[in-house]
């Protein structure tokens, strides 16, 4: 992986407008941005720190929350975020109304298209564990394909509408692992390994660590690529505060927000964080 | 009349009293675009160990009370990357650059302070806050004799640069602590650095952070770093640099009454990295709307609620 300490695309700090905010399920909205300033959000993996309430120290949370880049249409300027309620941060942000104003600092990070800067020309198995889900939208979005979309919810009824993902991904397997909902029962390494099985291609992840972690020795067995959006608490985004250190099978170190959060899953020490 | 707010820490002049405290401000560069770091009085980086440190596991950061805990473990690139990487981009541009030392024994840190003094770095910050392993664990803070040694042996290495000495926030005797490094030749004093601090998820009944336990910044240390600030700047001559919770002009002119000579700006910066410039603007329209022509003529000028 090359790591990347001075990024060349700069973030930009700019405050965007909500132009809708549509529930996608039963925890789960999509939060429809209408930007002042187009930037690069297009790389998939990209994400951008949010803010709906005021600065900090009269409001709170303290600091700013990250979420990938959904989706990007530049030429309306609107930029999608898929958001799930879970603490103060996100529930704010999903309780915003029509027209106010959000803070929104980004693109931050590498995206995937920093290790694979064809990708949009590369068939890929997509796979993503829970809200995960949110920047497979932006691949599949400019991908000439073909993908096929593997889909995972602890829970079924979690899984996002239905009606909504068949809009934006034409090829999916969505499981869950209590089997409610429109999923088949299992988890997504099930369905990716019998596809697998039957052809081989790259693997680009996002989800929970446990997630990925399981997908290096799938795709090692396979001898195909794998890239994931790696997630880790992260307080600044910029690279300055290393609350999202991480090691490489190497043993050296890396800033997820920074030289992640796409990185080559191959290369990360899952057993190590 | 526009008001003058340089200010003099032993033999440097910082043209401004605003400092990035170490840990939120990466080495340096990082936020350029945000806050270019020669627009500030100075910038100090990451702690710097001797040689590489590679930090706690995670999750290393967490809020609690309106603030942060954060056990990051200081890692950090070691000297050398420090010297080769990090400081000729930062010095090109004409920075003020403190380095933040780090060590395990008295030795790191005279060790690190000769190898710095060959250095443009230009100054030095201890931070006395780290486990000091010969002593089980505790802070070389947590002891004044032992905090002095340190500071003597270091300043002796340091050559002509000055060394300022950071303080923990709980100690026994903030003043005596002051005392003691000031004599053992450190050319000022900052403080406060994190308040150790717990986070419990009661229902899982674990910690948030992978170290466990973690120090406390931001808004809720504010008034606790204000306090020690006061009575360590009543104990010495030499100047003092406050920090804790700074957010705003207003809260660094407190700092400034209370005794400090110059402020340090930490989580604020994570909140919003263009932060220290909208205070550095937002300070001196404080200083020209309270007719205030410099920093030491607001430097200690804490009165009582009744006092005339
Ligand atoms: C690169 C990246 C991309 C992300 N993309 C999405 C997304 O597209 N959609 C989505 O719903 N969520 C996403 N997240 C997770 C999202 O940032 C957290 O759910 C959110 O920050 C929680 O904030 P809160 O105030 O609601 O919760 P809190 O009550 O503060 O915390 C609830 C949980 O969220 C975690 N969390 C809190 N703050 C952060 C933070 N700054 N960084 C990471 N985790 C945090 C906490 O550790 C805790 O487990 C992403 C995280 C990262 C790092
Ligand atoms: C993420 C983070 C990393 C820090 N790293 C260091 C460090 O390497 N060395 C140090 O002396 N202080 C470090 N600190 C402490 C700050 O410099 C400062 O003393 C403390 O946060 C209080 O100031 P604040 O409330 O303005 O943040 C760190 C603080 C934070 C939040
Ligand atoms: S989140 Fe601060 S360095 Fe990565």
């Amino acid at each position: 992986m090359t790591q990347n300490p001075t990024l060349t695309r700069r973030p930009i700090s700019q405050t965007a407008k909500v132009l809708s905010l549509t529930p996608r399920g039963k925890n789960l909205y999509q939060l429809t941005l209408k930007l002042a300033t187009l930037g690069p959000f297009a790389d998939p993996g990209l994400f951008a720190r949010l803010r709906s309430w005021g600065p900090a120290p009269a409001a709170y949370p303290l600091l700013d929350r990250p979420f990938s880049i959904h989706r990007y249409r530049p030429n309306q300027g609107e930029l999608d975020f898929l958001i799930r309620p879970v603490g103060l941060g996100t529930n704010l942000l999903t309780q915003c109304r029509l027209g106010d104003p959000i803070q929104l600092l980004g693109p931050l990070g590498q995206g995937l298209g920093n290790l694979i800067p064809d990708y949009k020309n590369r068939p890929f198995y997509l796979v993503a564990g829970g809200v995960g889900l949110a920047p497979m939208a932006n691949l599949i979005d400019q991908s000439k394909g073909p993908n096929h979309l593997f889909y995972g919810e602890r829970e079924g009824q979690s899984l996002i509408d239905k009606a909504y993902l068949t809009s934006f991904a034409p090829n999916f397997t969505a499981v869950s692992e209590d089997g409610l909902g429109y999923g088949e029962k299992g988890l997504v390494t099930q369905s990716l390994k019998a596809a697998l099985e039957r052809e081989r291609r790259t693997i680009f992840a996002c989800g929970p660590q446990g997630l990925l972690a399981a997908l290096a020795p799938l795709a090692r067995s396979y001898g195909v690529n794998c890239y994931v959006a790696a997630e880790a608490y992260m307080a600044c985004g910029l690279g300055v505060c290393l609350s999202c250190g991480h090691y490489l099978v190497d043993g050296s170190r890396i800033r997820l927000c920074q030289d992640g959060p796409v990185v080559d899953g191959l290369l990360m020490d899952w057993e190590k964080s | 009349m526009r008001p003058n707010l340089t200010v003099q820490i032993g033999s440097l002049t910082l043209k401004n009293p605003l400092i990035a405290a170490s840990g939120v401000y990466g080495y340096g560069l990082e936020l350029a675009d945000f806050c270019p770091p020669e627009s500030l009085g100075a910038v100090i980086l990451k702690g710097i160990s001797l040689t590489p440190w590679p930090g706690n596991p995670l999750p290393r950061a967490v809020e609690a009370a309106g603030g942060l805990v954060n056990a990051i473990g200081l890692e950090n690139m070691g000297v050398k990357a420090f010297l080769t990487k990090a400081l000729p981009p930062l010095k090109a541009r004409k920075a003020v650059v403190g380095a933040n030392v780090i060590g395990r024994t008295l030795d790191d840190y005279a060790q690190l302070a000769q190898i710095l003094a060959q250095s443009p770095v230009d100054f030095l910050e201890l931070n006395i806050s780290c486990p000091n392993l010969a002593q089980g664990g505790l802070s070389f803070g947590s002891d004044p004799d032992q905090a002095a040694r340190l500071t003597a042996d270091a300043v002796k290495k340091a050559g002509d640069k000055p060394v300022v000495v950071k303080l923990p926030p709980l100690v026994t005797d903030i003043a005596l602590l002051a005392q003691k490094v000031i004599d053992a030749g450190a050319t000022a004093i900052s403080l406060i650095n994190t308040v150790p601090a717990l986070v419990i998820n009661p229902r899982t009944r674990r910690a948030a952070l992978g170290n466990v336990t973690g120090g406390l910044s931001g808004p809720p240390i504010k008034p606790l770093a204000l306090r020690q600030v006061y009575l360590a700047a009543k104990a010495v001559k030499a100047p003092v640099i406050g920090l804790g919770g700074i957010f705003s002009a207003l809260d660094a002119a407190e700092f400034i009454v209370a005794g400090a000579t110059a402020v340090q700006i930490g989580t604020a910066i994570l909140a919003d990295p263009g932060s220290p410039l909208t205070i550095l603007k937002d300070l001196f329209d404080f200083f020209s709307q309270e007719n205030i022509p410099s920093v030491p003529s607001l430097r200690g000028t804490l009165k009582g609620p009744n006092e005339p």
